[in-house]
This record gives structure tokens, C-alpha cells and sequence, in this order.
């Protein structure tokens, strides 16, 4: 019988967090080498939300922001989503262009292709990571790009495998580099058969 | 007297009568339904995620077009609302981002087919509408006189 969200045990929740922990710790060491510097993240957690509160932990529905979404298939189907605030995109831009913006409006294609890339390589490192443990192989789309209201770019994964769950599983945490600690939201959104598959693989799921 | 105003969440309803706003944040596939009944000065804002319920136990009608339009209509008709009267402008049903290759399902233009299919079943007048498109909308309704708002990221607001 595959689970839903609401149903995991203890263990497999703990072993998600392992995931994103790990996902994101080479997601902070891909980023510093893009800018060639330090960057560490704090640890992050790992939830489990039902929609209206995923959209509350992100920060409400209406902030804008910029949104990077690949489809995943293989081993594992589903969509994982970045979600990058405002002071992230500045720490990356400051780093690898010597500037800063102060909104998402009139981005040039040079600042819309950094984005892209923070956020491309934020899932492909946090992905490696997941294949590597779980010992499966999971192939990814192009990355999509989009700036609005986040309400509605969080909406994607949940519309997509809605009819199977109310729960979105979300991955937050801190990255620090240079002094400060920007936010870092990944949403990791596999369907329901392949996070049974997944579990199963990584020898916790416990029927 | 402060003008009552209610948030509708996701897969979520409400209803409210003679004065006040009826809001929705950011909906992006989703697609929200003001119905309006003017003579009793009666509105209900529907939020809508998905098409079609196949859920087996049916536990969340207002997630779905087809059962959420439904409960509406039963809820409001409860209030002594006639199906006659009752008016309907949906906004939303966008597509928010195109993946290449193997893409996502378009859901949002689902949900529009899945919405004029239900709406005509159910013999409620379609008044206006704004749907699809890239962008996401905030809707608010304005209960006492019908009218909505379309709010938008770097656009103009959208009275209909």
C-alpha cells in the first residue's frame, strides 16, 4: 500500500531529512564554486505541509519571486522547484557580477540567465546527491523560469499531483556566505509511487 | 463600521452576505469563481486546484471544479439563493511555467474546460471571465455589488 505524506513513520521522515540535509549541503558547496567563495548552509529542515501552510512558511502568497522548476523522471518521477528570494539572487549576482538588483522587473539576460543557474544548479546538485544515496537514476527536464506571486509558482507541484495528496514536502535553510544568511527553499515533490520507491530503496520504508 | 473582508485559501469556499469583500491570493493554475446572487445581495468565492474529483472517499470537494461548484451551489441555495439569479466570473487557469519536452499537464487550461463544462451542466450563467495566460492573479469580490478585481504582478488591476 503506498503512503501518503501524513502517513510516513518517524524514520523515513528522519530519513528525508537526511536527504535535504545532504542535498543541500552540496547544493551551498556547488554555489561556492560558482562564486568562488564560502558559502555553508545551517541546518536545514525538512517539512511536510498541507498547502496553505506551505504557502505561509514561504512567506505568504503574494511576495514576488523567481521560481526554477525541472520535471524529474526514471527512477523517480515529479517536480522539484527552487524558490529564490530577493537577498539570494544578490549574494550570487554581487559575487559573479558585481551588482545587485532591487526587484524582479526588467531583468537584463544576463541577470535572468544567473538566476537560471543558481537555481539549475541548486536541484542537478541536490539531485546528484539523491541518485548517489538512494542508488537510482533520476533524469531531469531543461530548467523553466518564472517571477511572480510565489503563491501561485508553489501551486505547480501541488496542482500537478494534487489528486494524490494534500502535502508538499519542502526543504528550507540558511545559506551564510560573506557574513550574511540569505533563505534557500527547495520543494521536492516526488509522486507518491516513487517516494514509496524511494523509501523502499533506501531500506526504511518499514512494510 | 469596518468593511468585513474574507480570505479564501486553497481548495477552500466561503460565503458572505450583504457587505464585504471575498478574497484570493495568487492563483496561478487554480482558477477562482465569484457567484452572486444580487438580489440577496449573497456572494460565495470559490478556489478551485484540479479539473475532475476521482478521489475515492471524496474527502476534499472544494479542491475540484466539478464537486466544488456543487457544494457551492448547494450551500448557497441553503441560504435561499435561486439558481435562476445566480451569476458566475472566474479568473485564473494560467500557465505558469513551460517545460520543454516531457511537460507538465496544462492544468490550468483543464481546469477552464472542466469549469464552462460544470457551469453549463449545472445551468449558471458564465458573466465574464480571465482566464489563462503566463501571469498569476489575485482575485477580490466585492460581494454587495458583484464586481471583481483582478490583481497582478508588474500589471495594471482588472476590474470585471
Amino acid at each position: 500500500m503506498i503512503k501518503n505524506y501524513n502517513q510516513l513513520s518517524s524514520l523515513e521522515i528522519d530519513t528525508l531529512r537526511e536527504i535535504g540535509s545532504i542535498g543541500t549541503g552540496n547544493a551551498a558547496t556547488a554555489l561556492s564554486q560558482m562564486m568562488n567563495q564560502p558559502v555553508r548552509i545551517t541546518l536545514p529542515e525538512v517539512r511536510i505541509m498541507e498547502y496553505n501552510e506551505a504557502i505561509e512558511w514561504i512567506g505568504g502568497p503574494e511576495e514576488v519571486t523567481a521560481g526554477v522548476l525541472v520535471k524529474m523522471s526514471g527512477d523517480i518521477g515529479g517536480i522539484m522547484l527552487s524558490v529564490q528570494k530577493l537577498e539570494l539572487v544578490n549574494v550570487v549576482l554581487n559575487a559573479m557580477l558585481g551588482e545587485s538588483i532591487d526587484g524582479y522587473e526588467n531583468l537584463t539576460e544576463l541577470e535572468r540567465s544567473a538566476m537560471i543557474e543558481i537555481g539549475n544548479i541548486m536541484i542537478s546538485t541536490f539531485i546528484n546527491a539523491l541518485s548517489g544515496l538512494a542508488d537510482v537514476n533520476i533524469k531531469l527536464t531543461v530548467p523553466a523560469f518564472a517571477v511572480d506571486m510565489q503563491g501561485a509558482i508553489l501551486t505547480v507541484p501541488m496542482a500537478e499531483y494534487g489528486g494524490m495528496s494534500d502535502y508538499l514536502m519542502a526543504i528550507g535553510g540558511n545559506f551564510v556566505c560573506d557574513g550574511k544568511e540569505v533563505p534557500c527553499h527547495l520543494i521536492l515533490s516526488p509522486d507518491l509511487r516513487s517516494l514509496d520507491f524511494l523509501l523502499r530503496k533506501l531500506g526504511v520504508s518499514d512494510d | 463600521m469596518i468593511e468585513q473582508k474574507l480570505t479564501v485559501g486553497i481548495a477552500d469556499m466561503k460565503l458572505l452576505q450583504g457587505e464585504g469583500t471575498l478574497i484570493t491570493y495568487a492563483l496561478g493554475s487554480c482558477i477562482g469563481l465569484c457567484f452572486h446572487d444580487p438580489r440577496l445581495r449573497l456572494g460565495a468565492l470559490l478556489h478551485i486546484m484540479l479539473p475532475l474529483n476521482m478521489e475515492a472517499g471524496r474527502t476534499h470537494p472544494l479542491k475540484y471544479a466539478d464537486t466544488g461548484i456543487k457544494e457551492t451551489l448547494r450551500q448557497m441555495e441553503a441560504k435561499g439563493a435561486s439558481r435562476s439569479r445566480i451569476t458566475v466570473k472566474i479568473a485564473g487557469g494560467a500557465k505558469m511555467f513551460e517545460v520543454s519536452g516531457a511537460g507538465l499537464g496544462n492544468i490550468g487550461q483543464r481546469n477552464i474546460e472542466s469549469v464552462h463544462t460544470v457551469l453549463k451542466r449545472e445551468n449558471i450563467h458564465l458573466l465574464a471571465e480571465n482566464v489563462g495566460g503566463t501571469v498569476a492573479r489575485t482575485l477580490l469580490f466585492d460581494v454587495a455589488s458583484g464586481q471583481g478585481c483582478i490583481r497582478s504582478y508588474g500589471q495594471k488591476d482588472i476590474i470585471f
